[in-house]
């Protein structure tokens, strides 16, 4: 028996493809199926949401966000001049079906979100920078738009979705593939946001030209926003955000105001009562 | 944006430079492993259990080479992704290439500086080694070599 001292020739173990040809096709795999199923998720909930029945809503989430006053705790004054507020542009819209509940935040940053269960948080920050009552009327008439077009459901579900996304993709894959799906999912859900946002100004613009006779006030509210949020520039940054640029905002809100024939000017109402309560 | 650019600009920092110096180091492991297999191709390193009946050995002994080597985070970062679709893990085969050939060349090194001739029963095994943090990824892995060294009274 011979022994054959050759060496065998490089390759047959070792597959050709170039790394990151491998990297190109994964990552772009990983993104799409992503994007798609986070998509398909949004779609779905946007179909569902309008036919869950608002009595199962407000059973469902009963507790979570109101904040459950003690008996014996201060109310807020400022909540009583909010919900004050909240009732009047909510008569403008007869076929409101919830029974609203104001809660104040205790954030700097100036935001105002739509709770499922009937509930507008207010932060602080965001009663301390608005100027007029047109401009929270403006804020109250837009999160009453979320509510009507079922928006707090919608995000609730969407987020709920996505978890189940990740976590598919977490049982199969490692922490930087849920990473990577996580980052081009939510990417794709931006655009859903935006709609609803744009939708839900709509809204509360036409409960302000109903209560006043004019819109004035929902500009002015977005137009010393953006110095309290630090400015945001570009299209990606457009496009990250999740509510649109306040530039685009105000450009949109013009729009619609021009559409329909509300007036930007008019006189502003002053703010009663809700100086910060301490 | 600041949060955005760090979730996503460290790991993609990481993954670059991970591809380059994974990419270097490779190279310069697989021109070493050539050199080597060059240098020591007339050492029989075969997998009979017992020697061929033409050889007269004198003495033998067991012999074992073996190397940890470790798998950088781009390499990793593939894996991962592969690990949703299936199908081969590309990046790895490279990485386990180099570690059996680089553990067959430790053992006839061994063999050949300690005088032996030739080495029958090779057999090789692999082990993984897990991260102490998390278990399921991967730290490295260790191939082991081992075999029977022969001295031969007529050397081939």
């Amino acid at each position: 028996m011979k022994f054959d001292p050759s060496i065998p020739e490089d390759g047959i173990n070792v597959s050709r493809t170039h790394p990151l040809r491998e990297a190109l096709l994964l990552v772009g795999g990983v993104a799409a199926i992503a994007i798609a199923v986070a998509v398909a998720a949004a779609v779905a909930v946007d179909l569902v949401a309008p036919h869950i029945p608002i009595e199962l809503e407000v059973r469902l989430f009963s507790g979570w966000f109101d904040r459950g006053v003690e008996a014996d705790e201060a109310v807020d004054p400022r909540e009583q001049s909010l919900a004050k507020l909240l009732g009047r542009m909510a008569g403008h819209w007869p076929e409101n079906p919830y029974a609203f509940e104001i809660a104040i935040w205790d954030i700097p940053e100036p935001n105002a979100v739509a709770l499922p269960g009937g509930v507008i948080a207010v932060t602080d920050g965001l009663l301390e920078n608005v100027e007029s009552e047109n401009e929270l009327a403006f804020v109250l008439g837009h999160e009453l738009g979320h509510f009507r077009n079922r928006d707090h459901l919608r995000g609730l579900g969407r987020g709920i979705a996505f978890s189940l996304l990740l976590v598919a993709v977490g049982v199969g894959g490692s922490s930087s593939a849920v990473e990577l799906a996580s980052l081009a999912g939510q990417f794709a859900q931006r655009g859903f946001d935006r709609d609803q946002e744009i939708e839900a100004d709509r809204f509360g613009l036409a409960l302000l030209a109903a209560e006043y006779g004019h819109v004035s006030g929902a500009e002015a509210f977005f137009e010393h926003l953006p110095e309290l949020g630090g400015p945001l520039d570009g299209e990606l940054a457009s496009y990250y955000s999740t509510h649109p640029l306040n530039a685009d905002r105000i450009q949109a809100l013009r729009g619609m105001a021009h559409e329909m024939g509300w007036e930007l000017r008019g006189e502003r109402q002053p703010l009663l009562s809700l100086s910060p309560a301490r | 944006m600041v949060e955005l650019g760090v979730r996503l600009g460290i790991p993609l920092a990481l993954l670059v430079l991970a591809y380059f110096t994974g990419a270097a180091v490779e190279r310069r492991h697989y021109a070493s492993i050539r050199e080597r297999e060059l240098r020591w191709r007339s050492v029989p390193a075969i997998t009979f259990r017992s020697v061929p009946p033409s050889w007269k050995v004198t003495e033998c002994t067991l012999i074992t080479g073996s190397v940890v080597i470790s798998v950088d985070y781009f390499k990793r970062f593939l894996a991962g992704l592969r690990a949703i679709f299936g199908g081969r893990i590309k990046a790895y085969e490279s990485l386990l290439d180099r570690a059996r050939r680089e553990a067959l060349m430790r053992l006839k090194q061994k063999a050949v500086e300690r005088g032996y001739h030739a080495i029958v029963n090779v057999r090789l095994e692999t082990c993984r080694m897990a991260n102490a943090r998390n278990s399921e990824s991967i730290a490295g892995l260790e191939v082991l070599a081992f075999g029977t060294a022969v001295k031969l009274r007529n050397a081939p």
